[in-house]
């Protein structure tokens, strides 16, 4: 199979994956009870108003015809209106979409480089007290939970030490000019200004660490077994035989081959990042799309909560394809 | 290994570049700049953890949305700051016919929008029928009383009411009647987009749940907003809005913390902290329809048991009111009329009513664990326990998460459970109508109805005279007493812990914060 036919079939994989999770997520919402337009209009609204609203929502239609109106909807890229703001949820969540990429990305270079660093480190001293401590650093660090160590941080190093922001995106008026990407850090420099640079970095600093080193721990696992694996392999006796320096041998052979495996849980583990900054926005007041989905659920906003998820099981699905790329590029031998 | 380790540490020099490199690159962003382009007396950095819906006033009905209206629209009246006394605004005078139905106002002349629009009485006309025409969720207000409003000419301005109706003034001073620009506003659909200004400040820049920012409105025709910028930032919960202000991040926090968090940062030297009473109440409510609570016997023991102090004192750390009736105490009509905490008389009622230890009681009391804050948990529990502190009770605990919570108390689904009240417009009408009258407590899941109490709430609504209503709603509190609907808990306070150089913080009693009145 070409590269070509096999990103196609990827891309059409996904797309009863991404539909059952919208039918999941769809039905859900409307089996629980509690009805989204008393939550949005409250006690004090009279009778005739709340049926006006649920007609003017279709929420007087039987909910399998409701289905098919979402899905129809849905296929041509509308994700409906948000009962409790009365924007376009696209329009909202595309707005929020480069806050959390931001947080997500950051997040996984901490986690990577720390997960590669320790890992690789851990493995070639396999057996001695780095090794003892990058293991006990791993399970120690898994135990956290995000919003303890999260509010720990802040503590420090926003209220004792007052060297970093404790929540939001950027100082007051410290946004960049020109909104280029919605990634704060990158619009700065695009703008020239490395003040607002500086600040957006100050401001993602806490939140980005603290995601970052919860989710290490799997990547210093999965890096030392794999790099243990590697070091143990023909190959690096031969590049030993040959004389080659042990810094080669384990940067260049060793890691490099224990990489496909760890790219993989990468991708998956991009996954449970989205849901741990669902946390991680919640503790820092970051204003991505985790803070607006459990913003939303509170009203019963059905169209923003769908919104989210398909929206996240988009970016999830398109992680996975891309990391199953970059496989295929860094060895070769996988085939399709 | 000996050997290949060394030659590992002689590469280990490039790495220690790097980390040498990343590690001063991280000292620059920690330390590095936090100047702000602007100086620090023209801007003024708030926190809340209230969230905005709309700004659009056919639509806005709740607290932050509109107090974020009353700093940028006015209307016709207004309450003078730190009473709750009305008088005029954008309106120079007004008149009412003998009837009370029909309501003349002059306006002020040159009145304009923040894009310079005019405001007159056209303006006043088309937005208080494009509320009624909404029908957005706090459009009856207007639309069940306003027959019709006309402009007589550009600064006369009609509104013919269809009975008569004492509190419509104070409805006039509340978000729903402030006038909207036609040019903007469209007639026949919500606005979402940024709103135009008639009031101090206008708003520059919104982004919802992070911040507000608002500048003056170079149009406004009143006295100029004290500070230049006022920015708000949004933050989820009460642990943040107090990180934020612990850390130095915001000059002040209005809504909400928690009372522990409040209670800790009064004894902090380097914050003020500011406290008036609220409108805000909160309320044990009995479906009167559903068994056991039918009967009004069974309630007002039940009422003897509830300890209001020691919930005020436990839990809210003496930050709430012990309240003894629906209407808040500092509005004309109140009258504590409740019983106070007896157990004995608990007792003694329960058990003429034939409940003993062996044959308890059995009640169901429901809660929303977050609509009303964290502390909505440990309030239930603790009524829990007063209840059957008289040994005849046994009382379960449920909750429902709002959404739900709301669905069941309309659908009669709870028997007893906890809800609180915000009031629309300044009067004890908003405290007794929606509660007792019978029309409106489904709304409330109460149920209740009491013909000798719509004859007074009727007769208070059409009567002119302050004294004269005051009587009438001194007569409803009384026989309220004896059906014992409701277990008025206590009232809010309202609190703004501040940096100490933040000036003009002023404790509303119709709980407007007037960001306009802060300076450094």
């Amino acid at each position: 199979m070409k590269l070509k036919t096999y990103i196609l079939t990827r891309i059409l994989l996904s797309i009863p994956m991404i539909l059952i999770i919208l039918t999941i997520v769809f039905f859900v919402l409307r089996v629980l009870p509690g009805n989204p337009v008393l939550a949005m209009l409250g006690p004090k609204a009279p009778p005739e108003i709340i049926h006006a609203m649920e007609h003017q929502m279709g929420l007087d239609k039987p909910i399998i015809v409701q289905y098919f109106i979402y899905l129809s909807h849905i296929a041509v890229g509308n994700f409906g209106t948000s009962t409790y703001t009365s924007l376009p949820v696209l329009q909202e969540l595309v707005q929020k979409f480069p806050a959390t990429f931001e947080l997500t990305f950051y997040s996984m270079i901490i986690a990577v480089s720390i997960g590669i660093f320790f890992g690789s480190y851990a493995a070639y001293n396999f057996g001695k007290p780095a090794d003892i401590l990058a293991r006990v650093y791993s399970i120690f660090v898994y135990s956290f939970p995000v919003f303890w160590f999260g509010i720990m941080l802040q503590l420090i190093f926003g209220v004792w030490l007052h060297w970093l922001p404790v929540s939001g995106r950027s100082s007051p008026f410290m946004i960049p000019n020109h909104i280029y990407t919605g990634i704060y850090s990158i619009d700065a420099l695009l703008n020239g200004q490395f003040d607002i640079f500086v600040d957006a970095v100050r401001h993602l600093i806490l939140p980005s660490v603290t995601l970052g080193v919860v989710i290490s721990s799997i990547f210093v696992r999965m890096v030392r077994s794999n790099v243990l694996l590697a070091l143990s392999s023909q190959y690096v006796i031969a590049a030993r035989a040959r004389g080659e320096s042990e810094r080669k041998i384990l940067f260049k052979h060793a890691l490099k081959n224990a990489m496909p495996p760890i790219l993989t849980i990468m991708g998956l583990q991009f996954a449970l990042l989205l849901a741990g900054a669902i946390l991680t926005e919640t503790t820092f007041s970051w204003p991505g799309i985790g803070n607006y989905l459990i913003t939303r659920i509170s009203y019963r906003d059905f169209p923003a909560i769908q919104g989210a998820i398909v929206f996240f099981a988009f970016f999830v699905a398109f992680i996975s394809i891309l990391v199953d790329i970059i496989n295929a590029w860094i060895d070769p031998r996988i085939r399709y | 290994m000996l050997k290949t380790h060394k030659e590992l540490k002689k590469g280990g020099v490039t790495l220690r570049k790097l980390f040498l490199l990343i590690l001063s690159l991280m000292l620059v962003v920690t330390f590095g700049s936090k100047s702000f382009a602007l100086s620090k007396k023209s801007y003024i950095i708030a926190g809340t953890t209230d969230k905005i819906t709309s700004l659009d006033p056919a639509k806005a009905y709740e607290y932050f949305s509109d107090n974020i209206l009353q700093n940028i629209m006015g209307g016709l009246v207004k309450y003078i700051p730190g009473t709750t006394k009305i008088i005029p605004d954008m309106a120079k005078s007004w008149k009412i016919s003998k009837d009370g139905t029909v309501y003349t106002f002059k306006l002020k002349k040159n009145l304009k929008f923040s894009n310079g629009d005019p405001i007159n009485a056209k303006v006043f006309a088309y937005s208080i029928k494009r509320v009624i025409r909404l029908k957005q969720n706090p459009a009856f207000l207007l639309a069940d009383v306003v027959k019709d409003a006309e402009a007589l000419n550009n600064n006369t301005l009609k509104i013919t009411l269809k009975y008569s109706y004492a509190p419509f003034i104070s409805i006039l001073a509340f978000t729903i009647s402030y006038p909207v620009d036609p040019k903007v506003y469209p007639a026949n659909k919500v606005y979402s987009g940024t709103p135009v200004a008639s009031g101090p400040y206008m708003v520059k820049k919104l982004v919802r749940g992070q911040e507000i920012e608002l500048v003056r409105n170079p149009n406004y025709y009143g006295k100029k907003a004290k500070t230049p910028i006022i920015l708000i930032k949004i933050y989820r919960e009460a642990n943040n809005l107090y990180m934020a202000l612990l850390s130095g991040d915001i000059d002040l926090a209005y809504r909400t913390l928690l009372p522990q968090q409040l209670q800790q940062i009064q004894k902090n030297k380097k914050f003020k902290t500011y406290t008036g009473d609220s409108p805000f109440i909160r309320e044990v409510v009995f479906n009167v329809k559903a068994k056991p609570f039918d009967n009004a016997k069974l309630r007002r023991a039940l009422s003897y048991a509830v300890n209001r102090t020691q919930i005020s004192k436990e839990i809210f750390k003496g930050q709430v009111t012990p309240l003894f009736t629906l209407i808040p105490a500092g509005m004309w009509g109140h009258k504590n009329v409740m019983p106070h905490y007896s157990i004995k008389k608990a007792k003694r009622m329960l058990k003429a009513l034939g409940y003993s230890k062996a044959k308890p009681l059995s009640i169901t009391l429901w809660y929303s664990p977050s609509h009303y804050g964290s502390t909505e948990s440990d309030v239930a529990l603790m009524i829990k326990n007063q209840l059957e502190k008289t040994g005849l009770v046994k009382c379960k605990v449920k909750y429902a998460e709002w959404a739900t919570y709301v669905d069941y108390w309309t659908k009669g689904v709870m028997g007893m459970f906890l809800l609180g009240w915000y009031p629309d417009y300044f009067d004890p009408d908003d405290y007794m109508w929606p509660f007792l009258q019978t029309s409106a407590s489904p709304g409330m899941g109460s149920f209740f109805s009491d013909k000798a109490i719509d004859k007074l709430l009727k007769k208070a609504r059409s009567t002119s005279s302050i004294k004269k209503r005051t009587r009438l709603y001194y007569r409803a509190q009384r026989l309220m007493v004896k059906k014992a609907p409701y277990i008025p808990l206590f009232q809010g306070q309202q609190h703004v812990v501040a940096k100490p150089e933040i000036k003009g913080i002023l404790m509303d009693p119709v709980q407007i914060f007037r960001y306009y009145l802060l300076s450094k």
